[in-house]
């Protein structure tokens, strides 16, 4: 087993390195497509079904900056998935630089448990949990947006601000259940 | 004619070979029909209509099984159905058909499933199927699929007069334990004034005691509350879980696809009497009702007659004008269809002055699900919503609330929902605009539902999305303040929040959510500040905010003040464009009107509220770092709020650093300095900037830069 190390290598000039983690493969070229459009900084975009990643090409690999899970909704394996992969992950990923991207949250066949589930993954590892409307352009523009927000800081671009900092403001937190009737 | 016959005509590749020969011989059939052209054209040409006849005709206890012609005439009638939906006359034979169990329960399944209708149901025949409810044959999935369709396509059902008169019929239906959750809301939809009855709310009451405090029954009794308050006693929670969840997507996105692909074709057909309610929507539930021009489908013409001078009630329909309202105000009947009123400023001029808590609980009903349905829970996870329509709606909605200057505490609950699961960009101006008119939330709540749902989108987006979000939250803050200054005029304690709900609020409890909300915004500028490396644009918005929290007490009334962070201060400050400077110098000229004439109330009159010495020293603080900074060229200097080290400074090797931010350094205003210089000694080579600072020239510099347009400058150190 090959723990994915979050500062064992060292970072490249003004370059940030996100990992896109997607067992169902749909949205992710999209959104890598969209990511490298960035002019600020290179980035670089690093694609896998799930982790551990391969050992051949750990050494050319660069250091990754943040990990994003793409978990969809109306698919529960993709969230298994995503579930096993997280012990591949050095515990210094959840200082800030993992996030949950979380797609079709809208979709009326998605039960709210599962909804539940997720919230409750991110929120117990203190990461953040998007939302993507990934079926319209403007959904996929707006959560590239997002990630480059996210992948700058973790990659230590913004001045003044830690991925730990920030993670600190947008980690996920588990909502109140506003349909309880007990609510007032 | 034709369109059927080219839908028939391709052999029939999903239904069984058997009926496919039927079909073969039908097309024999036809080129011989063809021949002879004299022949009756609409019986004999389409299929569709033998098909029709078929089913109205076929005798009881005719066999199922192995019948052939029974396939093909329904495998007909499903065709049509699923491609143009059912033409009024159609559904009433079919439903006909199926609910009298004349080929018994088998194909009455199948038949409901494919009741689509093209246009409308016609009454009639929904209440004859009531009536073979009745017969109890019928099993009891049956049943409950059948009362799920009319749920479905209740808004459809072209006159509701009827329907009304059996409601005793319907309500018996409600011990039944199957049916009970659809025929609650079913006689939700149905319930007038007149049909609540003492027999009936105990009836509720002994269900309820059976089974439970169910969502269903709570909403209906609910509904009998407000129109009989006398009648229940009960308490009944102020938010519910939303709605009556009877949806049914089968018949939903049929529906959907049939009216899709109908208006294509007819949208410029006049002789359907509902086009124009069809044209500009493919939603059943909302964006067709909130097209509708006037309040049409909801009284039929007859009924509409007869009510007006019988009952001596006029429907709203029938109101043209305002002075027709006027005269009407006491005896208005509001349509079956609360959408509607959304789209009618008769009816919004009616509903904000009668303030009849029945009918804003209606429309609150109806908005809740349409929002619920259409923006939480679509079929297809949103990928065919058409955004235009989605945005049309919301507009809409926006439009009303802004009319009846307040927030519909249905959508107050949608936003809640959809603000945990939003991308952020989906209908953003809406929903922010939306968001900013939600009546004041109890600080205790106000953290969870509010605040952290939008911390999270907050510090996730793009610099853009966090100045509208801090322009939606000003908005709020400006719409709780005037509602503030309105209501607590009534009273010295307690507030309505909100006219439609008599829940009310002491003047603390609001003082502590506005207060939470400041604070909020105050932290999610600091550091939004911070992250966006002081964006000026980002920094305007801020400072829109704090324009409208220094003047809580004298423009609200609201015995309120509260300083900005230092985070928010010192970035303005320091900001490198001279007019963030000057609104900063603005906002602290306003804080301190504000307490002076707060603290000369508190001298007057005994029950004025008392500023914390916090405030005070916060205040006067501040006026000093700003007063020694800009003016006095005294930055640094010892009791400020930046200190930095003698041996630092010295190191950095900056002249007179203390003089480095006074009006003729600071970045912001240097450039009017060399203009200054330029002007005033026009001749001179070398640029010396701190000869300005020499008494004459000082306030030469001073008056020069105040007649720029400074007036905030201008109004804290006024030029001698």
């Amino acid at each position: 087993m090959s723990l994915l190390k979050p500062f064992s290598k060292l970072p490249a000039l003004n370059t940030a390195n996100i990992l896109l983690v997607e067992s169902e493969e749909q949205f992710q070229q999209s959104l890598a497509d969209a990511l490298v459009e960035e002019t600020a900084v290179t980035v670089n975009v690093r694609l896998a079904k799930s982790l551990p990643l391969p050992k051949e090409n750990e050494e050319s690999r660069p250091r990754i900056d943040l990990v994003v899970f793409i978990i969809n909704m109306t698919s529960e394996r993709s969230f298994k998935s995503a579930e096993a992969s997280l012990k591949y992950l050095d515990p210094g990923y959840f200082l800030g630089k993992v996030c949950f991207l979380a797609t079709n949250v809208r979709n009326a066949s998605v039960p709210t448990e599962y909804l539940d589930a997720v919230r409750k993954l991110a929120a117990s590892l203190h990461c953040p949990l998007l939302f993507a409307e990934d079926q319209t352009p403007d959904g996929v523009a707006n959560a590239t947006e997002r990630l480059l927000t996210i992948l700058k800081v973790a990659a230590g671009l913004v001045p003044m601000a830690t991925a730990l900092y920030v993670s600190s403001l947008t980690r996920c937190s588990v909502p109140p259940d506003i349909d309880q009737p007990s609510f007032d | 004619m034709a369109e059927t016959l080219n839908l028939s005509s391709p052999p029939d590749s999903d239904s069984s070979s058997i009926s496919d020969q039927s079909v073969s011989s039908r097309i024999g059939n036809r080129s011989l029909r063809v021949a002879k052209k004299e022949k009756q054209k609409l019986e004999a040409v389409d299929p569709f209509v033998k098909a029709l006849k078929y089913f109205s005709d076929v005798d009881a206890g005719t066999p199922v099984v192995g019948n052939d012609e029974f396939e093909s005439n329904l495998v007909r009638v499903e065709r049509v159905a699923y491609s143009k939906g059912l033409s009024p006359n159609a559904i009433s034979i079919m439903l006909e058909f199926a609910m009298s169990l004349r080929m018994g329960t088998s194909p009455c399944v199948r038949v409901l499933k494919c009741l689509i209708p093209a246009s409308v149901v016609p009454q009639e025949a929904v209440v004859r199927a009531w009536v073979w409810l009745g017969v109890g044959k019928i099993p009891p999935s049956t049943q409950v699929l059948f009362i799920k369709w009319v749920l479905t396509i209740f808004d459809m059902i072209d006159a509701k007069d009827q329907l009304r008169a059996i409601y005793g019929f319907i309500f018996s239906f409600v011990t039944d334990e199957n049916m009970c959750p659809f025929i609650c809301h079913l006689l939700y939809l149905l319930t007038r004034k007149g049909s609540v009855r003492v027999f009936r709310v105990r009836k509720l009451l002994e269900l309820q005691s059976k089974l439970g405090r169910q969502p269903f029954l709570l909403h209906l009794l609910s509904l009998y509350k407000v129109f009989c308050p006398e009648l229940v006693t009960l308490s009944i929670p102020s938010r519910m879980r939303s709605g009556f969840r009877n949806h049914n997507s089968h018949w939903k996105s049929a529906l959907i696809a049939v009216q899709k692909r109908n208006n294509s074709q007819v949208a410029s057909s006049t002789s359907l009497p509902f086009t124009i309610k069809d044209k500009p929507g493919s939603r059943k539930r909302k964006h067709s009702h909130l097209q509708m021009p006037a309040l049409h489908s909801v009284v039929n013409k007859q009924a509409q007659t007869e009510s007006s001078s019988t009952r001596k009630v006029v429907p709203l329909v029938q109101v043209q004008s305002f002075a027709e309202l006027l005269d009407n105000i006491h005896r208005i009947e509001l349509p079956s269809q609360m959408g509607s009123l959304l789209g009618s400023s008769l009816a919004l001029q009616y509903l904000d002055c009668v303030q009849d808590e029945s009918a804003l609980l209606r429309l609150n009903f109806w908005l809740g699900y349409a929002l619920h349905e259409e923006f939480l829970f679509c079929g297809d996870g949103g990928a065919s919503q058409n955004s235009e329509e989605a945005r049309l709606f919301l507009n809409k909605l926006l439009s009303t609330q802004h009319f009846l200057q307040e927030g519909f505490s249905s959508t107050e609950a949608f936003l809640y929902k959809f603000l945990c699961i939003w991308d952020g960009s989906l209908l953003r101006p809406q929903i922010l605009e939306l968001l900013s008119n939600i009546p004041v939330v109890p600080s205790t709540q106000i953290r969870r539902l509010l605040f952290e749902p939008l911390m999270q989108l907050f510090f996730t987006s793009s610099v853009f999305f966090k100045c509208g979000m801090m322009e939606c939250l000003n908005n709020m803050l400006l719409k709780w303040l005037t509602w503030h200054s309105v209501y607590a005029l009534e009273d010295d304690l307690d507030i309505s929040l909100n006219s439609q709900t008599s829940i009310n609020m002491t003047l603390s409890g609001f003082k502590d959510s506005v207060m939470e909300l400041i604070h909020f915004v105050g932290r999610l500028a600091s550091v939004g500040l911070q992250l966006e490396g002081c964006h000026t644009l980002f920094l305007n918005f801020v400072l829109d905010f704090y324009e409208t929290v220094c003047d809580t007490f004298l423009k609200y009334g609201l015995p309120l003040v509260v300083m900005p962070p230092a985070g928010v201060f010192y970035p303005a400050l320091f900001a490198t464009d001279p007019v963030s400077v000057d609104r900063l110098a603005h906002i602290m000229k306003r804080y301190k009107v504000n307490l002076v004439s707060a603290k000369s109330q508190e001298k007057n009159t005994e029950q004025a509220f008392h500023i914390s010495r916090q405030t005070v020293r916060e205040f006067n603080h501040y006026m000093v770092v700003m007063v020694n900074c800009l003016w006095n060229s005294k930055m640094f200097h010892t009791g400020m709020g930046v200190e930095l080290g003698e041996e630092l400074l010295l190191k950095s090797n900056v002249p007179q650093y203390w003089k480095s931010f006074d009006l003729i350094h600071h970045p912001a205003f240097m450039s009017y300095a060399i203009s200054f210089h330029q002007k005033c000694w026009p001749g001179r080579k070398d640029m010396d900037l701190n000869s300005i600072k020499h008494s004459k020239p000082w306030t030469w510099y001073l008056e020069y830069l105040y007649s720029q347009g400074y007036d905030g400058l201008k109004q804290i150190v006024p030029a001698q």
